[in-house]
């Protein structure tokens, strides 16, 4: 298994794709907020972030947070769909599939190295996006403590209800966030494998994998659908957020935990049983 | 009787209900050149996938050294195979594609006898270049190479020299030639009749899936079409030739004569002669393999059953 997961790494490391990947993961996080402190836009990027981008101008340590609220909606969704849906496909497409299990290589290893190396990239890729900002967001606005202003507060209202975060505790809270963020890739990490092992060809398979995920998101989207939606992969994609806006920890982020280990559970499944039944027409 | 090193035991393999391979069976013994001679679309590639593991048989078994192939079983770590065409992670160089390959089973590099392997594969510096800058034949030595690592005692080779050029077919036919001279045992698929023919010492010809005749490559040569021959007394040897029942006709060429049989074997005209107390000087087929398969295949479409005077496996 050591063997695979090494040779796995080995491919995925030595890939143009993956230095240009890192470059874009280490710099637009770095562009964001240089654009943001040079510009004088107080009131951040807009979407999931704003409310973070204007606290983190308090402190650089909530940078990661912030760049991570915005990322982690799209770029590291496409990412970890590519990750996950590239793993088969890959060498089905180049045709070297049926050589690794001519080697032979048992199916059902080589198939959870594969996921294993997507999933540490995935998480590489998060942690990657975090250090950027941090990196840059103390040389930018240094690693103070945070006023959090009360319900309201970070819209630009009162203060009532606010909370004070010294540098550990904000810290401890961006390492959380970022495994979360992670973490929250697992259910994408599940269904791209699965779509993998379906088709030998990697735009499918990622296409697959991003289109239900980006589905999920619009459905979830729809207030409508009730509790229907606390089943949907991306449902608790943001619960990581009131660890900086409510000084709480969410009851969501466990839940979400539990829904991304159930599509693991499932999808990881269903991709073991394909694969090891599937006949190697690539 | 040792145990054979293949045995394909009544395959079949269909593929939503349109059968690929239909009851095919065959047996490889060690040190045989065995060579799997069809159309394309006969099914040679599908069966050589359900020997190698990577397709699962609708009926029927393979064996690897007397051990049903299952995906992934350990009797496949004593083949080198070469499934179509070669491929490898194109980013990354000839060399450490082996490596990798190699790699990726759990064993280490030295037991895997790499200067061996690139010395017959004869690839030069160009193995420490990406593989995307490969030619197609440079990319089937380096295949040659991956399945020499470990030096398996069979080797699968399905159309090795498909998609190359005329001075690529004939390095790849070298190099087939020089591991055969190492007594290998060799599996070979082939639609180049003269591939099979100067390569292999066995052959078995199918059509449509279906087994259509095998044997050694001078007998399928034989098995149908026209013999010439040259005995001590042709005018009694032409009129005794043309009694047989299996004999359509008989004419003088040369010095000696052709036959052209309806079926059965150049032995059974040797037999025949010789019982008549003629010496028989020269036996030999008039046409080459490619005459042979393209006769057999029409056999074995007109009836739908193998032609008379051909092993049949049991």
């Amino acid at each position: 298994m050591i063997a695979l997961v090494r040779t796995e790494f080995t491919k995925a490391a030595r890939r143009t794709r993956t230095l240009i990947v890192a470059l874009l993961l280490v710099g637009l996080p770095a562009l964001i907020v240089v654009a943001i402190n040079t510009s004088g836009n107080r009131g951040g990027p807009g979407g999931d972030g704003e409310g973070l981008f204007r606290l983190a101008q308090q402190s650089g340590l909530l940078v990661p947070a912030a760049v991570l609220s915005v990322m982690s909606g799209f770029l590291l969704v496409i990412i970890a769909g590519t990750l996950a849906g590239d793993s088969v496909a890959g060498d089905a497409s180049w045709g070297n599939l049926r050589y690794l299990l001519m080697r032979p290589v048992p199916r059902g290893r080589l198939l959870v190295a594969k996921a294993f190396v997507a999933g540490v990239l995935i998480w590489t890729a998060t942690i990657l996006v975090a250090l950027a900002g941090l990196v840059v967001g103390v040389m930018l606005f240094g690693a103070r403590a945070v006023t959090v202003p009360g319900l309201g507060g970070l819209a630009g209202g009162g203060l009532a209800g606010g909370f004070h975060l010294d540098a550990g505790a904000l810290l401890l809270r961006v390492v959380l966030a970022t495994g979360y963020v992670a973490f929250g890739f697992t259910a994408l990490l599940a269904l791209g494998t699965l779509f993998s092992t379906l088709t030998d060809t990697s735009v499918s398979a990622i296409g697959g994998a991003v289109g239900i995920y980006i589905v999920s998101e619009i459905l979830d989207s729809i207030s409508q659908l009730g509790r229907i939606r606390d089943a949907f992969p991306t449902h608790y994609r943001g619960a990581w957020e009131s660890m900086f806006t409510q000084n709480s920890f969410s009851h969501d982020m466990v839940t979400g935990i539990i829904v991304q280990l159930a599509y693991l559970a499932v999808f990881g499944a269903a991709a073991i049983i394909w694969f090891r039944r599937k006949d190697i027409r690539s | 009787m040792s145990e054979p090193i293949v045995a394909v035991e009544g395959l079949w393999k269909s593929f939503g209900g349109v059968s690929a391979v239909e009851d095919l069976s065959f047996t490889v013994e060690r040190g045989q050149v065995y060579g799997l001679l069809g159309p394309n679309g006969a099914g040679k590639t599908t069966t050589l996938r359900v020997l190698m593991g990577l397709e699962r048989p609708s009926r029927g078994a393979t064996r690897l050294f007397g051990t049903v192939v299952t995906p992934g079983c350990r009797e496949i770590l004593r083949v080198g195979a070469m499934v179509e065409q070669a491929a490898f992670v194109p980013h990354l160089s000839g060399m450490r594609n082996l490596r990798l390959w190699w790699e990726a089973g759990g064993a280490r590099m030295r037991d895997a006898d790499l200067d061996g392997a690139l010395a017959i594969a004869g690839l030069g510096d160009a193995i420490d270049r990406k593989v995307r800058t490969y030619s197609q034949g440079m990319k089937q030595r380096l295949g040659f190479a991956r399945l020499l690592l470990g030096r398996p005692e069979l080797l699968v080779l399905d159309e090795p020299t498909n998609g190359l050029d005329p001075g690529e077919i004939r390095e790849i036919r070298e190099l087939i030639g020089r591991l055969t001279a190492h007594e290998a045992t060799v599996l070979l698929s082939s639609h180049h009749l003269g591939e099979v023919e100067q390569v292999c010492s066995h052959a078995l010809v199918m059509n449509h899936g279906r087994f259509v005749a095998n044997g050694t490559v001078s007998e399928l040569v034989g098995s149908s079409g026209s013999v010439y021959i040259e005995v001590d007394d042709r005018g009694r040897a032409q009129t005794l030739l043309a009694s047989l029942a299996n004999v359509s006709s008989v004419r003088v060429q040369g010095d000696g004569l052709v036959v052209e049989m309806r079926d059965g074997r150049r032995s059974d005209l040797a037999a025949a002669l010789t019982a008549a107390g003629l010496r028989l000087e020269t036996i030999m087929a008039t046409q080459r393999l490619e005459d042979a398969f393209l006769d057999l295949l029409a056999a074995g479409d007109a009836d739908g059953r193998p032609p008379v005077g051909v092993e049949v496996p049991s």
